[in-house]
């Protein structure tokens, strides 16, 4: 092996690691042998560097004194307990609309007439089947009082009817 | 407030006569400890201060070289990880996870440039050696520390975690984030150059 060993290799052999051919190539490489060298040397002064201990009852002072510090702090929250008021609030907020009153949704639908729920006339294509008839077809139906006139008069029944008889004879694909 | 009666006690990872205990059982019994703090139990959060407080007041010393600060940053890390620890998702060990906490915590610490306070006198010194001795041994370990303190951030905190606590090299990429190879290189820089830091304090040609 004639290239000069890596740092990562260096670590390898420092610690007793390392192939027998890197080991043989820091015994003939002076360069190589120079950093072991110098790597080692740091090592052994790492060694000396003790940390002082402290004092043998400091380390209960230290446990009491994260265990203070731990039960001063709030309670934890798991991670949906924001969802909690969230829920609580917006079931609060349907109820209070609820017992205010205000009719539901059954009573609208009896209080206004089938067609409310139609789009107006410019936007409704189906009325373009209307439209289409012939003036003998509506004969029958307007009975000289127009056709509003006539489709006004219409009970909800008859309405619905009217609507859904529409729907149905409409050609398919038209819009 | 009250700790769970099957939770088991917290295994040394070595036993009274030095035999090293079941390490698949001290796992499992650690994963119970961390998973009942998760449930708030802060007795359970106890027994792993109890375990791991010396490791992590080492850890922060030599960052910052001065008991006070270390005592200070000791609490800090422990505080932080009783806040973070629902969020502990059990893919490292817990170790790795508190080391790394730790490490956050120092060079927070040092970026914001607290100024040292007085360092505790040593008292690690053998008994059996005379004064003079125990002087120089503890001015030697001081220099040291003080040049490690001078390494590259990288460079420190590899060769802290490697040289001061026993971890593997996978442990310390874990902790820093890092690759293993990343971690050899920049432990075979910071062992040279603390090398050429202390060489060059005592005016020797490295």
């Amino acid at each position: 092996m004639s290239a000069h060993l890596s740092d990562r290799t260096m670590v390898d052999v420092l610690e007793g690691g390392g192939s027998p051919a890197q080991w043989a190539h820091v015994a003939s490489c002076a360069a190589c042998r120079s950093r072991l060298e110098e790597a080692q040397a740091g090592r052994e002064l790492a060694s000396k560097a003790e940390v002082p201990e402290p004092p043998g009852l400091y380390w209960e002072a230290l446990r009491r004194n994260v265990s203070r510090r731990v039960a001063e702090e709030p309670p934890r929250r798991s991670r949906w307990s924001w969802l909690v008021p969230l829920v609580a609030g917006s079931a609060a907020v349907l109820v209070i609309a609820l017992s205010l009153g205000g009719p539901g949704p059954s009573e609208v639908d009896a209080l206004l007439p089938a067609w409310s729920a139609l789009p107006p006339v410019e936007d409704d294509d189906d009325l373009a089947v209307v439209w289409g008839l012939d003036d003998a077809d509506l004969t029958e139906w307007d009975e000289g009082r127009g056709l509003s006139a006539f489709v006004a008069g219409l009970s909800d029944d008859e309405s619905e009817a009217l609507v859904a008889a529409l729907r149905v004879e409409r050609p398919e694909g038209e819009p | 407030m009250t700790v769970s009666a099957e939770m088991p006690t917290l295994a040394p990872a070595l036993s009274a006569d030095g035999v090293p205990t079941d390490a698949a059982a001290a796992r499992e019994a650690e994963r119970q400890v961390v998973e009942a703090c998760q449930r708030g139990e802060r007795e359970a959060f106890d027994r792993l201060v109890v375990r791991y407080q010396r490791n992590i007041y080492r850890l922060c010393f030599r960052y910052v070289n001065n008991h006070e600060d270390a005592n200070d940053l000791t609490q800090e890390v422990f505080l932080r990880a009783w806040r973070a620890i629902g969020r502990f998702k059990g893919r490292s060990a817990f170790s790795t996870w508190l080391y790394r906490i730790g490490v956050n915590a120092c060079l927070n610490f040092r970026a914001a440039r607290k100024p040292l306070a007085q360092e505790l006198p040593e008292t690690l010194a053998d008994s059996r050696m005379g004064a003079a001795q125990r002087v120089e041994k503890a001015q030697r370990a001081r220099q040291v520390r003080e040049a490690v303190a001078r390494l590259p951030e990288k460079q420190r905190a590899t060769l802290i975690l490697k040289m001061y606590h026993e971890l593997t090299h996978q442990e310390v990429a874990q902790i820093l984030g890092s690759t293993v190879g990343t971690v050899k290189a920049n432990l075979f820089h910071a062992l040279g150059n603390l090398r050429k830091l202390v060489a060059a304090e005592e005016g020797v040609k490295p």
